[in-house]
């Protein structure tokens, strides 16, 4: 089972992505805080993380930049509620995907899906 | 007042005349009392020469009357002088005083002058003087010794010679035996003195006025073109340039009056430049206070729609994260309600349930189109592709989409399109949109049977900003009002009635132009239609590289519904 990691401050995001994900049979965990979220996804083994890009301590550039050097096998997909230059610099950091809230759920599953492959063919 | 003002400064002309009158009429009058003096003297010295003649020739021939004593020889020579006119009196004495003959009056007085005037010398000139007689009349007194030559034999000298007759010595001698007194009138030389002052006063007149009137001729000719000078110095001081000197010499005078004329000519041409200066430059100042009023009233606005625009990216920041959910949970139920649906099969209660979390959804989503147009109005938007665009395909375009909505309002839509139109850089979907945003309110402005117009053209405004190009959506209907006219850009501000719009269609317009650089210019009167103008510059260099960037990174970027 794939394990996902969900960064999001906004609760009703968090706990939608986890419902959801959850239904979708994926391994969830998921928090509100950007600092106790590079903790866990440098520590845990996940396969993918959810980011949102603003958030209060932290933004999602913070979290890909801290993250990616110990483990740089691990997918992203950030979120935004707010178009700006912070998605400019993170795709300059790399290709990733990308989404605008309010997003359709099942973008989000295609998107995952194409990440994971792996998942699928099991 | 004046007169005394004039007395004590007295003008040009009162300064030439007097002193000059004045030296005129004193060398006159020296000069006449000369020539009196002179006429009276000549006169007189002409009756003392021909007295003289007179009475030497009454002294020669009155000899033998003298001598001889001969009264009647001595009246007939003075009957002879008493001929002429001048003569008042004549007296012949012998040496002891007896009056041998006389003529007209002689006082004893005369005589008492022979004897202390018989001094002169015989053969020498007489003597004369100026006299009265004793009723106070001048006349002439001359006086002469009347003389015989006595030969005297000296007997020495007889002795001495040989031969009688040669040596005879005579000695001959001068010797006074009376005396002649005249007295001659000086009547005839008084008259004529007389005549001759009168002639002279006369004639010194005649000189003197002849001498002033040349004068003031004189003074005129250099006074008269000063005070008509002064006059229009005054007239021009007073501030009327319209007068001129009219003098026509060809001296100093006239150069002068020439020269000032021309001086009045560029002075009035200058004061009337000034005039119209001061007149086109209110004119101007009113111009360009109102292109300030005008430029400040679009920097508020600009400003206000920019605050907006940033109050309206916070908003749809924080409407986001909520509505993400709403839509989410929305789909997320229906996904379940449907699989539970297709397992258990078509329940009437999961059915409505259904239908209203579809409902929900729905309205998620009208929600997330508003929360994204409000993006677009803000600056923060900014995220698109832009490429080269030619205009008038895009416009030709936008047109096939709208013509039916034109045909079926009964409007008619004339499009003119410049064919020399440079390509521009820009998002052509946005364009488009902008567009047809534009030609729609036009349409909804127009009443059935009206014309909306939309032009393409190079901007007149080409070179000031590096060049740019218009387009032109020009209706003839209901108008808009000042105020709202104002508010035209802003979010959600709407004429037509509620649910009919969203109010977002010109302020996202307004947000899709400046990102592309550009200008939305909105004139409108209330009855008279409204014209929009959508300013866009062309290929900025700046903005092509720009461009290039955006284009790179959005190819990997997922792409919204």
């Amino acid at each position: 089972m794939k394990k996902i990691l969900i960064i999001d401050d906004s609760a009703v995001m968090r706990n939608l992505l986890l419902d959801y994900l959850a239904d979708l049979k994926f391994d969830v965990d998921a928090c509100g805080d950007a600092e106790e979220g590079i903790s866990k996804a440098v520590t845990g083994d996940y396969d993918l993380c959810i980011c949102d890009m603003h958030m209060p301590k932290a933004s999602g550039l913070d979290v890909l930049r801290q993250v990616r050097e110990a483990r740089p096998e691990l997918q992203f997909v950030f979120t935004d509620s707010l178009p700006d230059q912070l998605s400019e610099k993170v795709q300059k950091l790399g290709t990733f995907q990308y989404l605008h809230k309010p997003f359709e759920l099942e973008q989000l599953r295609k998107i995952i899906v194409g990440l994971l492959k792996p998942v699928r063919t099991q | 007042m004046n007169l005394l003002g004039r007395a004590i400064n007295p003008n040009l002309r009162t300064k030439f005349l007097l002193p000059i009158s004045a030296m005129l009429i004193v060398s006159m009058l020296l000069a006449s009392g000369y020539m009196l003096d002179r006429q009276s003297d000549s006169f007189r010295s002409e009756l003392e020469t021909s007295g003289e003649t007179m009475i030497k020739m009454l002294a020669i021939n009155a000899e033998s009357g003298v001598l001889f004593e001969s009264e009647y020889m001595l009246d007939e020579l003075l009957l002879v002088l008493a001929r002429f006119e001048v003569v008042r009196y004549a007296v012949i004495v012998n040496l002891d005083g007896k009056v041998l003959s006389s003529t007209g009056k002689c006082n004893l007085e005369c005589l008492q002058h022979i004897k202390s005037d018989h001094t002169v010398e015989p053969g020498g000139l007489c003597y004369k003087r100026y006299a009265e007689d004793s009723a106070g009349v001048e006349h002439l007194l001359l006086s002469t010794p009347v003389t015989t030559r006595r030969e005297t034999v000296s007997r020495e000298h007889l002795g001495m010679s040989d031969q009688v007759g040669t040596g005879l010595a005579i000695e001959q001698q001068d010797e006074v035996i009376g005396h002649i007194v005249i007295g001659l009138s000086l009547e005839t030389v008084n008259e004529a003195i007389a005549e001759g002052r009168v002639a002279v006063i006369l004639l010194s007149a005649l000189v003197l006025i002849a001498g002033i009137f040349i004068v003031t001729l004189i003074v005129n000719i250099i006074t008269k073109p000063v005070t008509a000078l002064v006059a229009v110095t005054d007239t021009i001081r007073q501030g009327d340039l319209s007068r001129r000197l009219d003098i026509r010499q060809n001296d100093e005078i006239g150069h002068l009056a020439r020269t000032f004329n021309s001086m009045i000519e560029s002075l009035q041409q200058s004061r009337e430049e000034i005039e119209e200066y001061n007149r086109t430059l209110e004119e101007k100042i009113v111009e360009r206070t109102r292109q300030l009023e005008d430029a400040q009233a679009q920097l508020i606005q600009s400003e206000k729609l920019s605050a907006i625009g940033q109050l309206a990216a916070g908003v749809a920041h924080e409407l986001n994260n909520p509505l993400g959910g709403i839509l989410g949970y929305a789909q997320f139920t229906i996904e379940k309600l449907r699989k539970s649906t297709s397992k258990q099969g078509t329940s009437k209660e999961i059915a409505s349930f259904l239908k209203y979390v579809s409902d929900i959804e729905t309205q998620a989503r009208r929600c997330k189109a508003i929360v994204q147009n409000l993006l677009k109005f803000s600056r923060s938007s900014r995220s698109v592709d832009f490429e080269t665009v030619d205009l008038n395909a895009a416009l030709e375009e936008t047109v096939s989409f709208v013509e039916h909505q034109f045909r079926i309002n009964q409007v008619e839509l004339e499009v003119w399109l410049s064919p020399d139109l440079p390509n521009i850089q820009g998002n052509l979907g946005q364009l488009q949109q902008v567009f047809t945003n534009l030609l729609i309110n036009a349409l909804h402005a127009s009443e059935p049977g009206q014309t909306v117009t939309m032009q393409s053209r190079i901007s007149p405004a080409v070179g000031e900003f590096g060049g740019a190009v218009e387009l032109l959506v020009i209706d003839k209907g209901h108008g808009v009002s000042p105020e709202n006219l104002k508010k035209i850009f802003e979010p959600f501000f709407t004429t037509k009635e509620v649910g009919t719009g969203t109010g977002l269609g010109l302020s996202v317009s307004y947000g899709i132009i400046r990102d592309h650089d550009g200008e939305i210019l909105v004139s409108s009167e209330l009855g008279g239609g409204t014209t929009f103008t959508v300013v866009l510059p062309v290929q900025k260099s700046a903005a092509s590289t720009d461009t290039g960037n955006r284009t790179k990174q959005s190819n990997h970027r997922q792409e919204e519904s």
